[in-house]
C-alpha cells in the first residue's frame, strides 16, 4: 500500500484570522477605532467601562460588545450607560471571544454613527491573547490586588497589548504592591507598553484615560482611520 | 481551554485538502506547534488523538514538531493510496 504525502502548510487559526480581517475592514471603512479589553477575572473591566461611559457618553457615541460567560450581569450594568451594547453569544465555559462573534455583533451596531468600540473580553489572561478580533489594539487591565509579576506569568497577553491600565489604585495604601516593579515586569515582556493608572472608584487617573480615548476616537487627534 | 477547537480546525483543514471520502485513509497529520503559540501541547495532542481515532477518520496519528515562534499550522497529510484517482 503506497503512502502519499500531501503538503499543506496551512495555519490552524487561519479561519479566525480571515474573519478578524473582515471585522478590521468593516471598522476601518466606518472609521471606528476599537479596543479589546483583556484581563483576568475581577480586574475591574466592567467598572472601568461604566465610569468611562459615564464620563464620555455625553460627547462620544461608544459601542460595547461584552462577553460575560454565564450571566447577563455585565450587560445589564453597561446597558445603563450606552444604547449601543451587544452581548456576544458565548456558551458556558467559553474562555475567549473569537472574530466570528464580533462579526455577528457588528450587525447590531450602527457603525456609521459610532465613534469608538470596546470589546470586553472574557476574563482570562491566557486564551484571549491568541485570538485576533480585528481590533485596533488590545488593552490589558491589571489590578493592584494581583501580583506584580503577573506580566511575567502571562507574557503573551502583555506582549500582545499596546496599552495597560493598572486599576484599583485607591487600594495601594493598603497593599504591599510595588507599582514600579509591576511596570518593570510588564516592560520586560513588552518594552513599548504604555500605562494608565486608574481608580474607577475615586476617579483618580480617569482624566488621562479619557483624554487618551478622546484622542483615539473617530475624529480625534490620534485616530488611525 | 481552546485546544479542542484548534484540533477540530485541524480536522477541517485535513478534510479540505484530501476530500471527505479519503479521510478514513489518512494515516498521519503533520503539525508545527510554535513554542509561543499558547497551545498546551499535552491537551492538544490528546484532543487530536481522540478526533483522529473516530469516524470519518480511522486512527490517523498526529505528528507534532515544536518550532520557535507563535505559528500553529498543519504541514502535511499522509494518506494510504488505495485508488490513484483520489
Amino acid at each position: 500500500m503506497a503512502i502519499r504525502r500531501i503538503e499543506v502548510r496551512e495555519r490552524v487559526m487561519a479561519k479566525n484570522d480571515e474573519l478578524a480581517a473582515e471585522v478590521r475592514g468593516r471598522l476601518e471603512a466606518a472609521a471606528v477605532p476599537s479596543f479589546n479589553l483583556v484581563s483576568s477575572p475581577g480586574s475591574g473591566k466592567t467598572t472601568l467601562l461604566e465610569r468611562t461611559l459615564e464620563r464620555l457618553g455625553p460627547e462620544l457615541r461608544i459601542a460595547v460588545v461584552t462577553g460575560d460567560v454565564q450571566t447577563e450581569n455585565d450587560a445589564v450594568r453597561l446597558a445603563r450607560h450606552t444604547d449601543r451594547l451587544v452581548q456576544a453569544v458565548v456558551t458556558g465555559g467559553a474562555c475567549h471571544l473569537d472574530a466570528r462573534q464580533i462579526l455577528t455583533a457588528l450587525e447590531e451596531i450602527p457603525l456609521a454613527d459610532t465613534d469608538l468600540l470596546f470589546v470586553e473580553n472574557v476574563g482570562n489572561l491566557v486564551c484571549p491573547a491568541s485570538w485576533d478580533l480585528g481590533e485596533t489594539a488590545k488593552i490589558v487591565i491589571f489590578s493592584v490586588t494581583e501580583g506584580e509579576d503577573k506580566p511575567l506569568k502571562y507574557p503573551k497577553m502583555f506582549e500582545r497589548s499596546r496599552w495597560a491600565v493598572l486599576s484599583k489604585t485607591d487600594l495601594l495604601p493598603h497593599l504591599p504592591f510595588d507599582v514600579d516593579r509591576a511596570v518593570a515586569c510588564a516592560r520586560e515582556v513588552n518594552p513599548d507598553l504604555r500605562f494608565f493608572f486608574t481608580s474607577a472608584l475615586t476617579g483618580e487617573g480617569m482624566d488621562a484615560w479619557c483624554d487618551f480615548l478622546r484622542a483615539h476616537a473617530r475624529g480625534g487627534a490620534e485616530a488611525t482611520a | 481551554m481552546h485546544e479542542l477547537s484548534l484540533a477540530m480546525d485541524v480536522c477541517r483543514i485535513t478534510e479540505e485538502n484530501v476530500g471527505r471520502s479519503a479521510l478514513p485513509r489518512v494515516r498521519e497529520v503533520g503539525l508545527e506547534v510554535g513554542d509561543r503559540s499558547g497551545v498546551e501541547l499535552g491537551s492538544f495532542e490528546f484532543c487530536l488523538e481522540s478526533l483522529l481515532a473516530q469516524p470519518p477518520f480511522s486512527g490517523a496519528v498526529p505528528r507534532i514538531e515544536r518550532t520557535p515562534g507563535d505559528e500553529l499550522r498543519v504541514t502535511y497529510v499522509e494518506i494510504e493510496d488505495g485508488d490513484p484517482t483520489d
